[in-house]
């Protein structure tokens, strides 16, 4: 049988085929990565996009999600400290109410309720870097004014219903803000700076018309029950943002994981490769080493 | 009965046979490692015997030349292959580098520049981040340059891609005019091999003929026809004729809208050239149909984007409470608060509605440059709404790319590009395989072996040694018979 007299040269092809898959391990080893081009693995290419994105997705809703978080705690706050502040007020309007006050301590009462609807219409007007919170959309200018030019005087809300939302990577929304008017200019009884301008209007002048007073009294503690109410969205919102959060996070983990083990080298196994292709290697060039040398040859033999 | 100097006379033959056929041997080991060469063997032919009283009584050998060992079904069967695997080999070359544009991002942490996957998903993203604070204005600056990053990173590949086509046209040309050499030159030898040697195997000069077709055979794809007076006549695989005996078609090139189409005659075989194998075919078909095919794609997702974030974007409020967005130009389409510049393709689709998405990648690019116009508020809110910022990031989950959503459709783009790749490379690595063991083959029957060299040489060198001796012997005897017992008069 005739054989093919270049075998040298098959055999110093398979040598480059051997250097490229060993070049190729190499890379996979120092990169760590197992994917380097879309051939290598087309289908783990396509997921790796989705995969990616995401993580992304969940990253960004992370970082957002902190924000928010920070504003929502502003709102929740300030809403606490007006809770406490109509609770004071309340107070005060029922020992004014019970008629054992002179006209001067009466006035006194309505200075100091009017002090503390100065301290609720800031509070309103609660600003997180720079947005006022309880302005709905118009966030740009502060939403409460108080004018005294009537008596009682008359707070107004510049403001408007916008609501704004968070959507979280499954799809779902979380609430941001709830509009100034509906926490403190609540329709009829419910309305906090209605009822506090009627109140400091009572006072006022000294002498109470305990009728009209108690019922005003009782107008606030129906607001504050009220913003109480409103105060409970923005509750859920931080434990719904939290929890959010947490599931995000945990889903990164698993999509982290997932995205490793499909574009990562497997280290045992492409050092057991390498180690194949370099035993192969040392073989192939011995083996040409051997053939190749001249004293194979039968002219040197004759 | 022979005589003594007939017997002389064939032994003289003998040594010149000999020589003649150590000159063969000593012609293939000089020709070791000649490319296209063909071993010959030096062929013996019997004397006619002669009648001699009734005997019939031999009359030597003599050698007639030396006959090349090649089987023309397997060099055919060789070149078909080469001509398979040079095809996919040149394609393979070329869609290795156009996957080089779209590596994959393996990091698990955030985009690095150049994957349009990430940039795709950093771009929404944007939009996800300003929900939290519409009117920050680091988060709308950040919309702005994922915007450019993702608008750079699509022209780019777009341009990338564009590059490779020209390149492919000039190789194509380059293939051709080397097309056109060899094919001259068969069209040569075979004149010559016509008129030296019409019967039979001609030799050297056919060696040179087969060395040149598994030359062109790399380049393009072919069909051998012999003809007569062991001529040949070459056509391209799909019947166009290259060469007729001795004359040669040249193949001629010109320019068909922009892009290199090639003609044989008058008529144009530039699709049957794509299809028909060699280099020329791998390079056509990455040029007509791999680059095209990706380019596409991406026409349809920078056409998709721009359009649809355009849209969506001059539908809000920007951060100045502007609203009313309005056509600023009537030939490009182009709105006030367009992010991207409109596509090319944008005015003409609308009137006629069509769906030519043509250049809209390589023409992709952020026009935007003022961050408070991104609009993160509906139309008629005020600046602190995030509605429309919403409605932006929630274009990532929509199918607005060909019934897909962005992020998917640049999935199914990879993994369509990085199936192709594979099938080609799978593709050539068996043909490839099969060309070596063809190749094999061929060489097992028609290259020199040195060891069977040095066997022949030995045999010969014997032969010649033994004729030599039986030369002197003849001659021994015959000076004892001129002598004729007496003593010495002739040795």
């Amino acid at each position: 049988m005739r054989v093919d007299p270049t075998y040298l040269s098959s055999l110093t092809t398979s040598l480059d085929q051997t250097q490229s898959s060993l070049q190729q391990l190499t890379s996979e080893l120092s990169s760590g990565v197992r994917v380097t081009s879309l051939s290598t693995d087309p289908v783990a290419s396509g997921q790796n996009v989705l995969l990616l994105n995401q993580m992304q997705q969940d990253d960004s809703f992370t970082q957002s999600s902190s924000l928010v978080k920070g504003q929502l705690q502003v709102a929740d706050s300030a809403l606490g400290s007006v809770v406490s502040q109509l609770t004071q007020v309340i107070t005060l309007a029922t020992s004014a109410n019970n008629g054992t006050m002179n006209s001067s301590n009466v006035k006194s009462i309505s200075s100091q309720i009017a002090g503390i609807l100065g301290e609720i219409t800031t509070l309103a007007n609660t600003s997180y870097q720079g947005q006022y919170i309880f302005a709905g959309g118009q966030t740009s200018t502060a939403p409460f004014s108080t004018s005294t030019a009537t008596s009682p005087a008359v707070t107004t809300y510049s403001g408007d219903e916008n609501i704004n939302y968070l959507q979280m990577p499954n799809g779902g929304k979380i609430q941001l803000n709830v509009p100034g008017d509906q926490i403190f200019q609540g329709s009829g009884s419910n309305s906090v700076f209605a009822a506090l301008n009627s109140l400091v209007a009572d006072y006022a002048s000294g002498a109470v018309n305990t009728t009209q007073a108690v019922a005003d009294t009782n107008a606030v503690s129906t607001a504050l029950n009220y913003v109480s109410q409103q105060r409970v969205t923005i509750d859920n919102s931080i434990t719904h943002l939290t929890s959010a959060t947490d599931a995000v996070a945990s889903e990164q983990t698993q999509l982290t994981a997932a995205q490793t083990t499909l574009m990562q080298a497997d280290y045992a196994s492409v050092s057991t490769q390498l180690t194949l292709a370099e035993t192969q290697q040392t073989a192939l060039e011995s083996v040409i080493a051997q053939l190749g040398s001249t004293s194979n040859s039968l002219f040197s033999k004759i | 009965m022979g005589t003594i100097s007939s017997a002389l006379n064939m032994m003289s033959q003998t040594l010149d046979a000999d020589q003649s056929a150590l000159n063969i041997v000593a012609n293939n080991v000089a020709n070791a490692n000649t490319p296209g060469y063909t071993k010959e063997t030096p062929t013996w032919q019997e004397n006619d015997p002669i009648l001699i009283k009734g005997t019939l009584v031999g009359d030597g050998a003599t050698q007639t030349g030396a006959e090349s060992q090649r089987d023309r079904v397997l060099l055919e069967r060789l070149d078909q292959q080469q001509q398979l695997a040079s095809a996919s080999g040149s394609r393979l070359t070329a869609l290795d580098s156009i996957q080089a544009l779209f590596t994959p991002d393996s990091g698990s942490t955030s985009s690095t520049a150049g994957d349009i996957g990430s940039d795709i998903t950093g771009f929404f993203k944007s939009f996800s981040s300003l929900e939290a604070d519409p009117t920050d204005s680091s988060l709308r600056t950040s919309v702005l340059s994922s915007a450019s990053t993702l608008a750079n990173d699509v022209s780019s590949a777009a341009k990338s891609l564009n590059e490779q086509r020209s390149g492919l046209d000039q190789d194509a040309i380059g293939v051709v005019s080397q097309v056109n050499a060899l094919t001259g030159a068969i069209a040569q030898l075979n004149t010559q091999i016509q008129s030296i040697s019409p019967n039979a195997d001609a030799g050297t000069l056919e060696d040179q003929r087969q060395l040149d077709l598994s030359q062109l055979s790399q380049l393009i794809g072919i069909n051998q026809v012999s003809t007569e007076n062991n001529g040949l006549s070459i056509t391209t695989t799909s019947g166009q004729l290259l060469v007729s005996n001795g004359s040669n078609y040249q193949i001629t090139s010109g320019s068909v809208s922009g892009v290199t189409h090639f003609f044989v005659g008058s008529a144009d075989a530039t699709a049957q050239l794509a299809s028909g194998g060699g280099s020329l075919g791998g390079d056509l078909t990455a040029r007509d149909t791999d680059i095209p095919n990706t380019l596409a794609s991406l026409d349809q997702l920078a056409y998709s984007i721009t359009t649809k974030t355009n849209a969506q974007n001059n539908a809000g409020t920007d951060a100045n409470g502007a609203t009313g967005a309005a056509v600023t130009s009537s030939t490009t389409g182009a709105w006030t608060l367009d992010i991207f510049s409109p596509p090319p393709t944008l005015v003409a689709n609308t009137s006629s509605g069509g769906t030519d998405v043509s250049g809209c990648a390589a023409a992709m690019s952020a026009v935007m440059t003022d961050p408070d116009l991104v609009t993160a508020a509906s139309l008629g809110q005020g600046t602190g709404d995030n509605s429309n910022a919403i409605a932006m990031a929630s274009l990532a989950s929509q199918t607005i790319v060909n019934g897909q959503t962005p992020t998917n459709f640049y999935s199914n783009f990879v993994s369509t590009l990085g199936s192709t790749v594979s099938n080609v490379q799978t593709e050539n690595t068996a043909q490839t395989a099969s060309v070596t063991q063809l190749q094999t083959q061929s060489n097992a029957l028609s290259s020199v072996n040195l060891n069977d060299e040095a066997a022949a040489l030995t045999t010969m060198e014997r032969s010649y040694q033994a004729a030599s001796q039986m030369f002197a012997i003849l001659n021994t005897v015959m000076a004892s018979v001129l002598n004729l017992g007496e003593q010495a008069t002739v040795t």
